[in-house]
């Protein structure tokens, strides 16, 4: 492709495939779309049941801490299900998803340094700024 | 939607995208990453702070009402389930939007983007709902609770039991103080963060009724495509997403 034409027509870099409404293919696709609608319905639902369990059984301590597991797990998840087959992420090129995710670890770091922060701030005042009380 | 290899060693020697897409699509890609660095930031200070306090308002005692059927609570979850369901079910109408778009579908495209901008508009009466709910019930917007303020409201918002151990322990005095500014910090946050993810909800809204109004007039059909979809749809997948995440840290946890 000669390059005045990447210049001039960005149009020619959607590669669609251009199917009809009625195929067999496209019918596929819609039945893999309602699919995963239900796999989210799915998560949400037993995320709201644990939360519901979990109020009304009065949930402390440990117990509490591993349903907070399972909703962060089950977040995850759900993420995970949107962004590949909603944004189809994970129909694009290898460096195109590599682009995007590598940058977006940065919130292992950004998640465990602020959690940390916030729990030293409860430590301080609770075991050294006594007047704090 | 790319599925032609590419020759990796002619992929950066210029004249075609490496990535196979237009720069449209990958700077609507980078803008959403931006995005969700600014709503990370916004969620991840929210937990900082809910960790530095010694007590947080209990979600199931804050959010346990529903219109019509439980408008003075005694059901918790039930209505952000609802909200819920409602952005999952719209976001699921734009995928179907963007389908029908790869397969130059007209009245496809505009039968799903319809549904689409119904179910936001659903999602953001909801959330009006909840909001003057809260500011009606509750008295709390932005600031609540300051120098006393609305103090009898304070002892509904957590848990029972949780609050009752903590004054046997620390003191009544100190109980009313902490549970009163820690109710000021959540209400901050979740106005501040539900906020920012309902003006994105109103924007993409307004963004898809500019789609829609585009493929009926058949702009999108005598360009041969409808990328511009696909395009508004990565964003309002990413509300969504959003969402996800909000309704986790504020509902669940």
């Amino acid at each position: 492709m000669h390059f005045n034409d990447y210049e001039a027509d960005q149009s020619r870099l959607y590669n669609a495939h251009h199917g009809d409404i009625n195929s067999a293919e496209s019918k596929a696709k819609v039945k893999n779309i309602w699919k995963i609608t239900a796999y989210l319905t799915l998560i949400t639902l037993i995320e709201v049941g644990i939360g519901l369990y979990s109020h009304y059984s009065h949930a402390m301590g440990g117990l509490k801490m591993t349903y907070n597991i399972i909703f962060i797990l089950m977040t995850i998840l759900k993420a995970g299900l949107i962004v590949s087959i909603f944004m189809h992420l994970g129909d694009e090129v290898k460096s195109m998803i590599m682009m995007i995710l590598i940058p977006l670890t940065l919130f292992i770091w950004f998640i465990i340094a602020f959690m940390a922060d916030g729990a030293f701030w409860l430590w301080i005042n609770e075991n050294v700024y006594t007047w704090s009380k | 939607m790319s599925t032609v290899a590419i020759d990796k060693k002619q992929a950066w020697g210029g004249g075609q995208s490496p990535f196979q897409l237009s720069y449209g699509k990958i700077m609507m890609w980078f803008f959403l990453m931006s995005d969700a660095f600014t709503f990370g930031a916004f969620l991840i200070s929210y937990g900082t702070t809910r960790f530095s306090s010694l007590l947080w308002p209990d979600s199931n005692e804050v959010f346990a009402s529903f219109p019509l059927f439980a408008p003075n609570g005694g059901a918790p979850m039930a209505f952000v389930s609802l909200m819920t369901f409602i952005l999952i079910i719209s976001s699921v109408t734009m995928v179907l939007a963007v389908h029908a778009g790869h397969c130059n579908d007209k009245k496809g495209v505009i039968k799903w983007m319809i549904w689409t901008i119904i179910g936001g508009i659903a999602f953001l009466a909801c959330q009006a709902w909840e909001w003057m709910h809260l500011f009606h019930h509750n008295g709390t917007l932005w600031g609540a609770f300051r120098n006393g303020q609305a103090a009898d409201v304070v002892p509904h918002l957590f848990n029972h039991s949780a609050l009752e151990a903590f004054s046997a322990k620390e003191g009544a005095e100190i109980a009313v103080r902490e549970s009163a500014d820690a109710g000021h910090k959540f209400f901050n946050f979740f106005f501040s963060i539900t906020g920012f993810h309902g003006a994105h909800v109103a924007s993409g809204v307004v963004l898809n009724i500019i789609i829609l109004l585009n493929t009926i007039n058949g702009t999108y059909e005598k360009r041969g495509h409808y990328e511009m979809v696909e395009k508004v749809g990565l964003y309002w997948h990413f509300v969504d997403l959003v969402w996800v995440f909000v309704f986790t840290c504020f509902y669940l946890l």
